[in-house]
């Protein structure tokens, strides 16, 4: 089929680079707009624009928190389906387990837990029933955030990239999945099929035509980018492999599975089971300051990252206090494990086994909770590149075959052209629309966040007609005017992002930037007038190569039609 | 980075333009990989090695792109990486 290996690497990577290569978009761009997912989410809620909190006292401010914690409407539905019998009312249900999280971004705290239900399982290998209920705090007063509020950055941008939001059966995760692995196989691929990798390592001539323009810059960005490219795409894989893509633990190990978390817990001393003898909860706040002072002693930085507390209410219960990962790149960790009732240590994490070492480094350096602001915008430089990378290797295809397609009328070019469009303009349109809207949305509008979901979703589909619309000029070998139309509603609508943030909230860039100065907003905005600016050059760029094009293309007509009369 | 770009025959013409000599390829490459290591050594003196290690990769990675964007639009810049005297190539 193929004359050579080489060809057949050209092959893969031209077909399957292609048809995952609008998945990878989103995955690239949307895993950069996470890189700063806590910071959009400022901006999207001002009444959270506060400085980041460090984990409240547990025994003054979230005691209370959690007694008034309720089960989520949603994941009581939920949990009906799967079990027998009535579940119990909401109002009699307490809880097992609790959890509170945040991060050293993060002015709000995220709070959980887990409530015990009687009720048997419809399936008798469903041995994890509870109703979940959580809810979004301010740490400083304890009040509960709306929940129909949408927290765009680590709600929306951030599920997006690794699920595309299509939840059902996890089909997002799956797609996402093979994604990922089809960039690794492009990477390996394109190394193959590249003849020249190191002498033209730093090559770019963008006054080449379009295709070798392309070319060069899809070269540069796969090549100069390739071990963030590489890290990132089997860092995803890794992070979900044990959860979905061979969740061998809960299915073929099953039995295996049970019998070492009991084998776990007898070695731990943590208690796996109830006892069924109610005991009160010791101070948690001392327990905390114990935990810091043993992390102090380890020359550790000692912020609380992450708090557990299991068994509630029961003699069994203990305390499981995490250090949070701000000075490297592993996650939460160094856990101090304390009795409940009595608040004595029980145990502390020992260091990592090499496996677990590695493992947490992978899991780590993709989830970033590190204090790093330069590693977090070069992520973001990084994420970028893929993005040029694949957007430039759609462009190449196109450019590549569109004089043929538009001999013989294929209509090939025209709609990878219109889907390059809708991927890479369009997504951006959408995700800034998104912005806009959740400024522009009343404050008093019930399921505010629904309605941006809307918003994301109707903007992008209406970038897709447009440049479906627009793509007639691909089948005429130009340049399709949607690419530079859509530019310039990108630079259009962050522009009018940032004056309505302005508008609503005051919140203007001279203020958080100079006079009280909050980075987290003023990144966001920052961010949106250098989108507007590279938008708006690029639409000048693309007019003029249009214009270019377009005297080409005039030119070639008149000489085609006066060889047609003297041959005539 | 920039000398490593500079080690390469067709990035030194592009850079010295017409009056370059022959590049003096091997000390470009000395200067570049000692730069690369130097760099190295202060990301892992600045952070946690966990860290270091990717911010030293990620600014080569930013480094490379900068300096073929410099080379693609304003190469003559890079002449401040070699500031010594390039012989003329008839000289």
């Amino acid at each position: 089929m193929f004359a050579n290996f080489r060809q057949a690497m050209t092959w893969l990577h031209t077909w399957f680079g292609l048809v995952l290569g609008f998945v990878l978009m989103a995955c690239f761009f949307f895993g950069s707009l996470s890189v700063f997912d806590r910071e959009i989410d400022r901006w999207s809620l001002p009444d959270t624009r506060f400085d980041a909190q460090p984990m409240p006292s547990f025994d003054r401010m979230l005691a209370p928190v959690f007694e008034r914690l309720e089960p989520n409407p949603g994941d009581m539905a939920a949990t009906a389906r799967r079990v027998t019998g009535d579940l119990p009312s909401p109002e009699t249900m307490s809880l097992d387990s609790l959890y509170a999280y945040t991060t050293h971004r993060d002015p709000v705290l995220l709070v959980g837990g887990e409530f015990a239900i009687p009720n048997a399982p419809v399936d008798p290998a469903d041995d994890h029933l509870h109703v979940h209920g959580w809810a979004t705090i301010d740490p400083r007063t304890g009040a509960k955030l709306p929940d129909d509020q949408l927290k765009i950055g680590s709600e929306f941008f951030y599920p997006m990239h690794y699920s595309l939001h299509l939840n059902w059966k996890n089909l997002g995760i799956w797609i996402v999945g093979l994604a990922a692995f089809t960039m690794l196989v492009a990477l390996v691929t394109g190394v193959v099929m590249h003849r020249k990798v190191f002498k033209e390592f730093f090559t770019f001539r963008p006054k080449k035509r379009a295709q070798r323009s392309a070319l060069d810059l899809h070269n540069l960005t796969g090549v100069v980018a390739m071990p963030f490219h590489l890290f990132f795409a089997f860092t995803g894989l890794v992070i979900f492999a044990g959860t979905y893509y061979f969740p061998v633990s809960h299915t073929l190990l099953e039995p295996l599975h049970e019998r070492h978390e009991v084998a776990e817990a007898a070695r731990t001393g943590l208690p796996h089971e109830r006892a069924g003898v109610a005991a009160p909860l010791a101070s948690v706040d001392a327990m905390v300051a114990e935990a810091k002072r043993r992390w102090a002693a380890r020359d550790m930085a000692g912020d609380v990252g992450f708090l557990t507390i299991s068994h509630l209410g029961d003699a069994n219960s203990y305390v499981s206090i995490f250090r949070a990962g701000t000075d490297r790149v592993a996650l939460v960790g160094e856990a101090i494990y304390f009795d409940a009732s009595s608040g004595d240590v029980i145990r502390e994490d020992p260091p990592r086994s090499t496996v677990g070492a590695i493992n947490a480094f992978l899991t780590g350096l993709h989830l970033q909770h590190f204090r790093h602001w330069l590693l977090r915008w070069l992520y973001v430089l990084g994420g970028l590149l893929g993005c040029v990378c694949i957007a430039t290797g759609f462009m190449f295809f196109v450019e590549k075959r569109k004089n043929k397609h538009a001999a013989t009328g294929n209509i090939g070019s025209r709609v990878v052209d219109a889907l390059a469009v809708t991927t890479v303009t369009g997504m951006v349109i959408a995700a800034v629309a998104m912005l806009a809207g959740n400024r522009l949305l009343p404050t008093d509008l019930p399921a505010t966040g629904a309605w941006e979901i809307r918003i994301f979703w109707c903007a992008w589909l209406l970038a897709m007609v447009h440049a479906t619309v627009r793509s007639g000029a691909v089948s005429q070998a130009r340049i399709n005017p949607a690419w530079r139309e859509q530019c310039w509603a990108i630079a259009g609508l962050a522009l009018a992002a940032v004056a309505l943030n302005w508008i609503t909230t005051g919140d203007h860039l001279i203020r958080t930037v100079f006079v009280d100065a909050y980075w987290p907003v003023a990144g966001v905005d920052l961010s949106l007038l250098a989108c507007a600016a590279i938008a708006a050059w690029a639409a000048r760029r693309l007019a003029w190569h249009e214009r270019g094009a377009g005297q080409m293309h005039a030119a070639r007509s008149h000489r085609r039609s006066r060889t047609h009369m003297a041959g005539g | 980075m920039g000398w490593f770009a500079l080690a390469m025959p067709a990035h030194w013409q592009q850079v010295f333009a017409e009056r370059a000599a022959q590049s003096p390829r091997s000390v470009l490459r000395v200067l570049a990989a000692a730069a690369v290591l130097m760099s190295a050594a202060c990301c892992f003196k600045a952070d946690h090695p966990s860290i270091a290690v990717l911010v030293w990769i990620m600014l080569n990675t930013g480094a490379g792109i900068a300096v073929t964007m410099t080379l693609a639009r304003r190469p003559e810049l890079l002449r401040a990486l070699w500031p010594l005297k390039v012989r003329p190539r008839h000289a």
